[in-house]
């Protein structure tokens, strides 16, 4: 390959990756400008152009994908400022996939003829080659911000958030506390609902599937119901307020950790309803709630800012 | 990070701020790219040929230079020059460089 050879290759690699309406003529331009480099260099170095010196000169001309991009506009498909939240959601989200593909596989028996290997390509196939779409969807969501962010930018000027002030407003704390007292009602006696809804002619099965275990109703019951019911003064005092106080927040805290206590007592105990398959639905049920409150607590923890200088070895 | 590498990168960002403003600088009267850059690096901007004559073609697409090809003492070659835009924009840059350059001298000369 002599250099002339390796400069047209070069500049192909270049113009082939140019929008069409550009290659020839910035071909040509560059042919031009690197020959005309490569003479002085030929002239400064006292020997005529060679391949080496042509690869010498290029390589440091930049990479072709390199010198290409710098022609056109640089197109960013998440902004700089999301890289890092991109890459901490779609981790969490893949990690959350993977575990729960692999939660699915090891509660099926394994079947006759399909040995361990067999089961770990269809995790691998099933589960962590189909998650793929969660990064895919990210990273049109961020994008589809980025551009919304560039094309309004008023609409991404930063606002304070409303800090501990009541979301909604009192009227909606109000209707809160009917939700918990009607909910806390039907959870006392759910067949309730069942009169209400049938006028009291629904099948015997119907009641028998929401009768209490008569041991949750003696001792967990009433543990469980308190603490709902602890709620309704809490959410009395920040109407009274007129936002969440830092001891509000904090009897809050309190409270829905004793409730998730609770909540796992529940399970751990013994059966809540007397038929099995209400007894599994509510404990799925407590069990996911309480994760989610758990997670949720977790995210506030950790987002958690309390301004204080970091001090090497203490104070004085 | 070493310091030699944390300075190259710092180095690099503050010649990449200028890059725009000496291009325009140099293209009041037609220049072709490589008589561009040999001017550039004589009063001791050396730019990048792979940097250069791709910045030079986004300065024409967003309509600051005017271009065309010419044979002038040898092979053809685009000649760049500042349009009324381009000359436009060098004198508010250059206006705005000469603030930024006096406060740096003002700042640096606390030392």
């Amino acid at each position: 390959m002599d250099a002339n050879e390796v400069v047209e290759c070069y500049v192909t690699d270049v113009a082939v990756q140019l929008p069409r309406r550009l290659r020839n003529d910035v071909a040509f331009e560059l042919r031009a400008l690197i020959g005309e480099g490569l003479q002085d260099r030929a002239e400064a170095a006292g020997r005529p152009v060679d391949a080496p010196m042509a690869m010498e000169f290029l390589q440091a001309f930049g990479r072709p994908e390199d010198v290409a991009a710098r022609y056109r506009p640089t197109l960013t498909l998440i902004d700089p400022a999301d890289g890092h939240a991109f890459v901490r959601a779609t981790v969490i989200g893949l990690l959350v996939i993977w575990g729960a593909g692999l939660l699915l596989l090891l509660q099926q028996p394994v079947e006759a003829g399909i040995g361990s290997l067999s089961a770990w390509g269809q995790w691998w196939t099933r589960t962590v080659v189909a998650s793929l779409w969660w990064p895919g969807m990210l990273l049109a969501g961020f994008a589809g911000s980025s551009w919304l962010r560039m094309r309004f930018p008023q609409s991404a000027a930063w606002k304070p958030r409303p800090g501990d002030r009541i979301y909604g407003s009192r009227a909606a704390t109000v209707l809160g506390i009917i939700g918990i007292l009607c909910g806390v009602y039907v959870l006392i006696e759910p067949r309730w609902v069942i009169d209400v809804l049938f006028g009291g002619r629904a099948a015997p099965a119907a009641y028998h599937v929401l009768t209490y275990a008569e041991t949750f109703q003696q001792r967990r019951a009433p543990v469980l119901y308190s603490l709902l019911l602890l709620n309704v003064p809490l959410l009395v005092a920040v109407i009274v307020k007129g936002r969440w106080t830092p001891t509000l927040r904090r009897l809050e805290f309190v409270l829905g950790l004793a409730t998730c206590a609770a909540m796992v007592w529940c399970v751990l105990a013994g059966p809540i309803f007397i038929a099995p398959i209400t007894d599994q639905f509510m404990k799925f049920g407590m069990l996911v709630l309480t994760a989610l409150t758990v997670l949720q607590y977790g995210i506030t923890m950790r987002r958690r800012v309390k301004p204080a200088p970091k001090l090497e070895g203490g104070i004085g | 990070m070493t310091d030699l590498e944390a300075f190259g990168k710092l180095e690099l960002e503050l010649r990449r701020g200028v890059v725009v403003l000496a291009t325009l600088s140099q293209l009041r009267a037609p220049r072709y790219g490589y008589e561009l850059r040999q001017a550039l690096a004589e009063q001791g901007m050396p730019i990048e040929e792979g940097t250069l004559y791709p910045l030079l073609r986004r300065l024409e697409t967003q309509g600051l230079l005017n271009s065309e090809w010419k044979i002038e003492d040898g092979p053809p070659r685009r000649y760049y020059a500042l349009n009324a835009d381009g000359r436009k924009l060098l004198k508010k840059l250059t206006e705005s460089w000469r603030g930024m350059n006096d406060a740096m001298t003002r700042l640096l000369g606390e030392d």
